[in-house]
């Protein structure tokens, strides 16, 4: 109860301060703008812009980081569902049905149906956030190696749901995304591995590189091939926004996917990335018509959307009760707050309740500026897509390159990325998915040092991944995911069939007429 | 897109227009190894901030990361030598070489000025049945290889301050890394490791929660800001030269003298600058200056402390 006296008060100061507001905006605004943009992320997005705070009032500045923060994460759909190439690790899931939508001239809708979720989302997870943070945090912290291991198997279970057409195809792809991660420094060992030699290589195959080359150079390279052959999609501008019956037949998939987001933020070193994957399949395994998925489900684009967003009041709890930062954009909050004076952690919530409810009160109002920036912004960004293929293409490949680069300004980057875009684009052709490599990328590293690292505590006991009840639960949980996606995935299949032979029939019947 | 265009076309009147006079005449570029909003990085922008101030020209931070530091130390080492480039140098580089991560070590550089200093310390929780150095290390030798040892990467700084305790005093904990301070700490809260050994100041606000109890500090002096708490050498377990992690500022080799001589004169104004000297106290950082040629010797003497450590740990490649 006292806790929502001190929020309502906390929203009481930041709106008698209209300056709190309008950071709140610039800093949303400048968040999408910084989240589509492929290779700028909102963890980048924050870290640049901490020098500029240093002169503000604390809060002021907290709630701009906040809402470059809130708007990053939502940003990087709006280029994944136009163009394929997500702004941001987060949004990957999300173009899986997005990108369809926007082919079928439907860009705005997803737009919008995204915008929403995000609003939804974020709501619950700065909701969640605020009434809940001490108790989930200590929860939280029961995830040591063998749970963090479980989860992440848990998490490659979701393979099932974004493989597309073939199964092998899609596991064939998660082993190799797997295979990369072993590349590079091994910070368990201290011992560098694959890497030839070279000095560029002892980082790995770092993410952002790795997403621009699977999404934005694969995607290039397939719009030069059917750029004078294939009519151009025009997006159908009048109708931007999805009706209320459509949202509210959502709402219970991003309500839903809110609260999964959220609670996966909450575990420190889970980000948004993996609570929209996480989403994504269960959406697909828990909904009436999965047939959908990947072709365009409103579900699809719901439910990764509303994760990721809720995530990132999810990943606030840990930094700001243990001061151990959720994922790396909060890392960088950390930083932020430490410079202003607040050391983030137990502490902070007995001596600076001042700044907290600000911040949680704060975080809820990001989400409600981000939903009018976002449904207010949808129908220009829709229009996007009429923007000439020819001309699109040149722009698409320039800030691939400009992404890629400004990572760790490295050139290696950036043949990195066009080399694995060349990869992903004969995988295309050969109808293998991407967004399985993706989920190894993420997944693997977690997995396989958290595999190692339970292991030296257990001295090579493997039932310590068995007997500690998370890891437990999260490893049936891991099996029976598996099993009933794979059932949903074979049932899926036997519909396709039918209705092939179906059409292969009439097709037939029709021409021994 | 028109906005991006018209940057880039800046960009490269910035870069046509420069021909040598007087130095310096653009801004410098601060090459950071470590990742954006990292401890390192936030000093180095704190640093940064009165470049204007003291040298003339902005001071730019750009984060090259990648490889435990070694894709940005290295980018600053080849960088071209006319003093435009600085490059922000960290811990890793006593360990590459050593370690067969690169031949690159501190001789390749010509070495401004150090930074600052941090002393590793080793903390249980709260709750934890070791109470004193002493506690813990009479458990260790007597169960060897029980004892959790929770630290934040394999060849880091805190893992060698550790282990060389261990090492001189042949007491055997079980090592568990972790991939930076963050984890470490949580696993220590959560219960999932016994000891963890961390920078000091990582675990001030925890200690000062009173959810973690810090045994000793690997240090010759106590710090300033933890009184209570006790040196090795007090705890009973004497070492002579402790693992410090440590950052510094250099240059490529071949800059013109007089500009390494402006560089260096410039960099100790900014790191003198009050508002820089609060920011780190406010953060628990400890200033410790020492000129190139101090500096040099302590990263002389840093190797030499190292080689039976990693020797001890398995990582010694030389």
């Amino acid at each position: 109860m006292e806790s929502i006296v001190l929020l309502l008060g906390a929203f009481q100061t930041i709106f008698s301060d209209p300056f709190s507001l309008l950071f709140i905006l610039i800093g949303v605004t400048a968040g999408i703008m910084v989240g589509c943009l492929p290779g700028l992320t909102a963890t980048m997005g924050c870290a640049l812009l901490i020098p500029f705070t240093f002169s503000m009032p604390p809060i002021q500045g907290l709630l701009m980081l906040m809402g470059i923060f809130t708007g990053g994460i939502y940003g990087g759909s709006i280029s994944g569902i136009l163009i394929r190439t997500p702004g941001t690790p987060a949004a990957a899931a999300t173009l899986i049905d997005g990108y369809p939508l926007s082919q079928q001239g439907e860009a705005g809708k997803a737009i919008g149906i995204a915008t929403i979720a995000s609003f939804v989302g974020g709501a619950i997870g700065a909701l969640i956030m605020a009434l809940l943070a001490p108790q989930i945090a200590q929860f939280g912290l029961r995830f040591g190696p063998p749970e963090f291991f479980a989860l992440a198997i848990f998490g490659l279970t979701m393979i099932i749901s974004i493989s597309g057409e073939s199964l092998l195809k899609g596991v064939i792809a998660a082993l190799f995304g797997l295979l990369i991660t072993t590349i590079g420094f091994d910070p368990l060992s201290g011992v560098p591995r694959f890497t030839f030699g070279s000095e560029n290589l002892l980082g790995g195959v770092t993410f952002i590189p790795a997403l621009i080359g699977l999404f934005g150079f694969a995607q290039v390279f397939r719009n030069i091939e059917k750029m004078e052959i294939v009519p151009q999609v025009k997006s159908k501008v009048g109708k931007i926004l999805p009706s209320f019956k459509e949202v509210k037949s959502l709402l219970p998939t991003m309500f839903k996917s809110g609260g999964m987001g959220a609670m996966t933020g909450s575990v420190p070193g889970l980000g948004a990335d993996v609570a929209a994957f996480v989403a994504y399949g269960e959406a697909k395994r828990t909904s009436k018509q999965p047939e959908k998925f990947g072709k365009g489900a409103l579900e699809g684009v719901a439910a990764p959307e509303s994760a990721n967003n809720g995530a990132t009041g999810g990943a606030m709890i840990p930094m700001l009760t243990l001061g151990v930062p959720g994922d790396a954009v909060t890392a960088v909050l950390l930083g932020a707050l430490t410079i202003h004076g607040f050391q983030p952690g137990p502490l902070l919530f007995r001596d600076h309740l001042d700044i907290v409810y600000p911040i949680f009160a704060g975080m809820i109002l990001c989400q409600v500026v981000l939903l009018f920036v976002g449904l207010g912004g949808a129908r220009l960004f829709a229009k996007l897509i009429n923007i000439d293929i020819k001309v699109l293409t040149p722009v698409i490949f320039l800030l691939c390159i400009v992404g890629s680069y400004s990572m760790r300004f490295s050139f290696f980057d950036v043949w990195l990325a066009m080399g694995i875009g060349v990869l992903a684009y004969f995988m295309g052709q050969a109808k293998f998915p991407v967004s399985p490599i993706l989920l190894a990328l993420i997944l693997g590293p977690m997995a396989e040092q958290n595999m190692r690292r339970s292991l030296m505590l257990s001295q090579d006991d493997p039932s310590i991944f068995f007997t500690r009840p998370i890891s437990a639960i999260f490893l049936i949980l891991a099996v029976l995911m598996a099993i009933t996606s794979y059932r949903k995935f074979k049932k899926l299949r036997a519909i396709e069939q039918q209705i092939a032979e179906d059409i292969a029939e009439s097709s037939s019947a029709e021409s021994q007429k | 897109m028109k906005k991006l265009l018209s940057l880039c076309a800046a960009a490269l009147f910035a870069f046509s227009s420069a021909a040598s006079a007087d130095f310096p005449e653009k801004d410098i570029t601060l090459i950071v190894p470590w990742s954006a909003g990292g401890g390192t990085d936030t000093i180095a922008r704190a640093l940064a901030k009165s470049g204007k101030k003291h040298l003339g020209v902005n001071v730019n931070v750009v984060n090259k990361t990648g490889g435990g530091g070694v894709v940005g130390m290295s980018a600053a080492k080849t960088a071209r030598p006319d003093g435009y480039s600085v490059g922000m140098i960290t811990f890793g580089l006593s360990t590459y070489k050593l370690m067969g991560l690169s031949d690159m070590t501190y001789r390749d550089f010509e070495l401004l000025q150090l930074l600052n200093q941090s002393s590793a310390a080793l903390s249980v929780a709260a709750d934890s049945q070791f109470k004193t150095l002493d506690d813990l290390m009479k458990y260790a030798k007597e169960n060897p290889g029980i004892v959790t040892l929770g630290h934040t990467g394999a060849g880091g700084a805190w893992h060698l301050s550790a282990a060389s305790l261990g090492v001189l005093q042949e007491a055997k904990f079980n090592y568990i890394p972790f991939d930076g301070g963050a984890p470490t700490r949580t696993a220590l809260l959560g219960g999932h490791v016994t000891v963890a050994a961390t920078g000091i100041d990582e675990v001030k606000q925890l200690s000062e929660a009173g959810q973690v109890n810090i045994l000793a500090v690997n240090a010759l002096e106590r710090h300033p800001a933890f009184p209570d708490t006790p040196t090795l050498e007090e705890a009973g377990y004497k070492l002579d030269a402790p693992v410090l992690d440590w950052r510094g500022l250099a240059l490529p080799k071949g800059v013109p003298e007089d500009r390494v001589k402006f560089l260096e004169a410039g960099f100790k104004k900014m790191f003198d600058d009050p508002e820089f000297v609060e920011f780190t106290k406010g953060v628990g950082l400890m200033l410790v200056y020492k000129d190139a040629a101090g500096f040099g010797e302590f990263l002389g003497s840093m190797e030499e402390a190292l080689k039976p450590t990693l020797d001890a740990v398995g990582l010694l490649k030389e």
